[in-house]
């Protein structure tokens, strides 16, 4: 029909008529009631909550903002000294475990096989009673596993355990064991040192991942960014990175000196050689070097060491190591800092040499104690609390197991730690855990390859459902007292409790309330912050109590550098293979820990761009003279094992390295965790061998060989970049070095 | 008298007429729907509730036999957003859960009536369906009014004397409580079996306009229009 005036008039009023006929306004006047309240139909006020989230590495101080009763989104706290108002990536998926579909309602008692999984729920009353039950007969040497805790929390997780006749074992697949060590050794006391990377000219870094996972990454990335802007110096500083692996940290520097793996002590005292024989050293140079100045380290000269650091000559510019280190050296001085010795740098068996070696470094440049140098934090807090967080070492987790092995041992209790998942499979926790005389206990939140074995599941409260307090470590420089204050309740259908609470309700039911320090967590929170003469709601506010007194200079040891010296050692390879195997935690994911929470799991890896999935990182020439292509399926095989992931050709990487996220492979509790093919998601802590760091006992997670092989099959992988070939440049030397350098490590 | 013009051409001119008589009666429905917006369809009547709900049992004085439950308990987003809101059935079953035929039938003061409408209620929440209540204030889709800042003003301030152009238009002392704030313009909801608009309150442009204009408050056009 042709659209006339006239016919527009009259379908206009056609339309008007029916409208009205049929009730148009009736839904206008009419108001409903949903059934339930909804938590959002109410434009209410939001909350915002200051608190501490521990989970992370280094900790980082949060405000979470609380809508209606609910979480709803987390950032960093600006007042609180070390993340100073920034988050890590991992940090907004904290909701995520608050509301986590998976998470564990209630108490549960197993039904079946130890380790099948199958549990039915009981009730609080059931639950502890068991739980005293099992402490009651079979507490005398009894194991309590938990995460690295200190202050109140630790304090009452060891009265608890010594209460009882046990002893606590803290958890951590990285240990840090050999940087932990020299940290003791040189700079006194058991506190880990924090670097003023804000305020250094020049920044030298060793094998460790400070921007992404190692130490307190979100506070050394506030001050890296001051660092590279030249806020607080003036000038942009300049920033070399030794690292045998293509890392975040190695992506940002300016100078990234791709190093054999564990020679990062040596590189470290070539440095310290180079310094002081330009004249460019400081402090009591004879004092630490016993009065031979540079000659206490002749051993190290650049020449003699360029064999062992294998740093590929087109990595230096056309200079000799000599040259290089000379000019680089003739830079350092007072404003300069050398970070690390920990991370990968330290799990060689030659581990706590080349931690020493950095921290000797330092006092070579004359920075220990000063602005823009390392910054020993305090052993004592103010709060009468102790800040040792330091995880048992490879050597405490063989007693343990060799303990429930032999009877010992009968009752074991995890509370959020995984050690079945994150200690090598030859250490034989597993196995330890599914002898049926052993009576296991968790109180975690999630099912994981530990809480899996229990007998009993008594689920805590969520971090951000519970009171928690915590010296961040490392600090800043001076005393931090942190404190997590609960910010939300547990949902109407969760039913978890404080296990703080329930190992002091415990110990009062039993008798042995005089052994525990108070007589609820939030009592002993209370207390320590009022003995520090603050205001409890205040601090409260701040999210902790911190004293801004910095740290003393602190002049060299004597005879620091001969003893370092002495110390030198290469590090040992364990295994055979063509591939050296790098394991280094996942950016979000982290050593495996946040492995069911969706946002941790899809958030990008920041070099590959992988998500979800585990691969291995290799160099793209010496893979495609492999044949392999990207998504191929190969398998990974050291001394102690195998696993399979998916191949990553990148120009970047060190021929000879074989780099592989932590994190993978989690056969038992979340799909989020579990949920993909056992080809494209592995645990490489599994395969690690049992191999300790020289003298410390830690693990040597990074000095085991592996080979290569692919598996026949091949799968997309789950990346949101392009081909590196698209993105090429041309103008990295280091990318250049590597897509023309033949032979390995 | 002119001639008429032929069938063939009088039945167009015939729907013709009808489609502008429709026109024109449209228009004024719906200007006379916009004039005495409050309410549209009632004249200024109670509209009949799916469930009888008497504010004089819930929000009247205790003395009369009330409840005394304040105005911001059930309509909770009254002092904060726009709507003041009406409550979810999960509301009514706060006090439902107790106040019922189970627990109250021997009580010689209860009406049958009210146990059965309150059972009602607890099978709607039961069933999880919502309740679809009959709107007795209403403004048209093109205001926009703030619950929130209007309750701010009544009950909130430095003391003073006002007789606003609304309701029954007595010099009020401010601030009030929020109970008599609503009263304002609502009327006393309070002693109401079926709330119904007050009494020549049309809550019309010019009563805002007026008030606004006796308050100091901007007229622009965009405080009140979307």
């Amino acid at each position: 029909m042709k659209l006339t005036r006239r016919n527009f008039l009259a379908w206009a009023g056609i339309a008007a008529t029916g409208a009205i006929a049929c009730d148009l306004f009736d839904d206008e006047l009419r108001v409903q009631s949903p059934a339930a309240i909804p938590e959002d139909l109410v434009n209410g006020r939001d909350n915002w909550y200051a608190t501490y989230d521990a989970a992370e590495p280094g900790g980082q101080g949060l405000l979470v903002r609380v809508m209606e009763g609910r979480a709803k989104k987390v950032r960093g706290n600006p007042r609180f000294p070390t993340n100073q108002g920034k988050q890590s990536p991992a940090a907004d998926a904290i909701l995520q475990s608050l509301y986590h579909p998976d998470r564990i309602a209630g108490p549960m008692l197993r039904t079946g096989p130890r380790g099948a999984g199958s549990f039915r729920p009981i009730g609080w009353d059931e639950a502890l009673n068991r739980f005293n039950a099992a402490l009651n007969e079979r507490g005398e040497g009894m194991l309590l596993i938990t995460e690295p805790r200190n202050a109140g929390y630790a304090r009452i997780a060891d009265a608890f355990a010594d209460a009882f006749g046990g002893r606590r074992l803290a958890f951590a697949a990285v240990d840090d064991a050999a940087y932990r060590s020299a940290v003791s050794d040189i700079l006194g006391g058991s506190r880990l040192p924090y670097y003023d990377i804000a305020n250094a000219d020049t920044l030298i870094s060793f094998g460790s991942d400070f921007l992404s996972t190692w130490g307190s990454p979100v506070a050394f990335e506030v001050g890296y960014g001051k660092f590279r802007s030249g806020d607080n110096t003036g000038h942009r500083g300049s920033h070399y990175h030794f690292d045998a692996r293509y890392s975040l940290t190695a992506a940002n520097a300016d100078k990234w000196l791709p190093i054999a793996p564990g020679a990062e002590g040596y590189a470290a005292l070539a440095l310290a050689w180079s310094m002081l024989q330009a004249g460019s050293a400081g402090g009591d140079i004879g004092g630490m070097t016993n009065g031979q100045g540079a000659a206490a380290l002749n051993d190290f000269r650049p020449d003699a060491v360029a064999g062992a650091l294998r740093i590929p000559d087109a990595a230096l510019g056309g200079k000799t190591l000599a040259e290089f280190f000379e000019e680089m050296a003739k830079k350092l001085g007072r404003n300069s800092l050398a970070l690390g010795g920990g991370d990968a740098a330290g799990a060689y068996s030659n581990g706590k040499f080349n931690a020493a070696a950095v921290l000797a470094l330092n006092f070579v440049m004359d920075s220990v104690g000063r602005t823009g140098g390392l910054l020993p934090n305090p052993d004592d807090n103010p709060s009468g609390l102790s800040a040792d967080a330091a995880p048992a070492t490879l050597n405490d987790w063989r007693r343990a197991v060799a303990d429930i092995n032999s009877g010992a041992t009968r009752l074991v209790i995890a509370h959020n730690a995984d050690p079945v998942y994150g200690l090598p499979a030859g250490v034989g926790m597993g196995d330890a855990l599914r002898n049926e005389n052993t009576t296991v206990i968790s109180a975690s939140s999630f099912i994981d390859e530990t809480s899996v074995m229990a007998d009993l599941i008594i689920p805590d409260r969520a971090a951000l459902e519970e009171w928690g307090d915590h010296i961040p470590e490392p600090g800043p420089g001076y005393a931090v007292y942190a404190i997590q204050q609960p910010v939300v309740n547990p949902l109407s259908d969760l039913d978890p409790r404080s296990f703080a609470d329930i190992m002091i309700a415990a110990a009062n039911d039993l008798g042995r309330s005089d052994a525990m320090p108070s007589a609820s967590y939030q009592e002993l929170i209370q207390n320590s912050v009022e003995s520090l003469g603050a205001d409890f709601t205040d601090t409260l506010k701040n999210g902790g109590w911190w004293d801004e007194s910095g740290p003393a200079y602190m002049p060299a040891p004597a005879g620091l550098l001969n003893d370092v010296a002495a110390m030198a050692a290469m590090p040992n390879a364990v295994g055979a293979g063509e591939f050296q195997l790098l394991p280094y935690q996942h950016h979000t994911i982290l050593d495996g820990r946040h492995a069911h929470l969706p946002w941790a799991q899809s958030a990008p890896d920041p070099l590959t761009t992988v998500t979800w999935q585990t691969w291995v990182d290799i160099n793209e020439q010496q893979g495609q003279a492999m044949g392999l292509r990207e998504g191929d399926v190969v398998n990974i095989s050291t001394d102690a094992g195998s696993i399979s992931a998916l191949v990553y050709l990148n120009p970047g990487t060190p021929p000879g390295i074989a780099s592989v996220p932590m994190g993978g492979g989690r056969r038992a509790g979340s799909e989020y965790a579990t949920g993909r093919e056992a080809r494209e998601s592995g645990n490489v802590l599994s395969i690690l061998a049992v191999a300790e760091v020289d003298g410390v006992g830690g693990l040597a997670w990074g000095g085991n060989r592996c080979s290569i092989t692919p598996a026949g099959s091949s799968m997309a992988v789950s990346k949101l970049e392009g081909d590196y070939a698209n993105r090429e440049i041309g103008e990295h030397s280091v990318e250049q070095v590597f897509k023309t350098a033949g032979g390995g490590h | 008298m002119p001639p008429l013009p032929p069938p063939r051409q009088l039945i167009p001119l015939a729907l013709a007429g009808l489609v502008a008589t429709a026109i024109v009666a449209f228009i004024v429905v719906v200007l006379f729907i916009s004039w005495f917006s409050n309410p549209p369809f009632g004249w200024g009547n109670a509209p009949d509730q799916p469930i009888p709900f008497p504010h004089t049992v819930h929000a009247g004085p205790v003395e009369e036999g009330g409840h005394a439950i304040q105005c911001e308990f059930c309509h909770r987003n009254v002092t904060t957003g726009a709507a003041a809101t009406v409550p979810p059935v999960e509301v009514c079953v706060i006090c439902h859960s107790q106040v019922n035929g189970g627990n109250v039938a021997e009580a010689a003061d209860i009406d049958t009536d009210a146990l059965v409408n309150i059972q009602r209620v607890l099978d709607k929440h039961a069933d999880g369906r919502p309740i679809d209540w009959e709107r007795v204030h209403r403004m048209p889709d093109h205001v926009r009014f703030v619950h929130e800042a209007h309750l701010r003003f009544l009950t909130q301030g430095d003391p003073r004397t006002v007789t606003l152009p609304v309701g029954h238009q007595e010099p009020m002392n401010l601030p009030v409580p929020v109970g008599e704030a609503c009263s304002v313009c609502h009327g006393d909801v309070a002693s109401m079996t079926e709330v119904q608009p007050q009494d020549g309150q049309s809550l019309k442009m010019g009563t805002c306009l007026d008030c606004h204009k006796q308050n100091d408050v901007s007229t622009d056009c965009t405080v009140c229009h979307k």
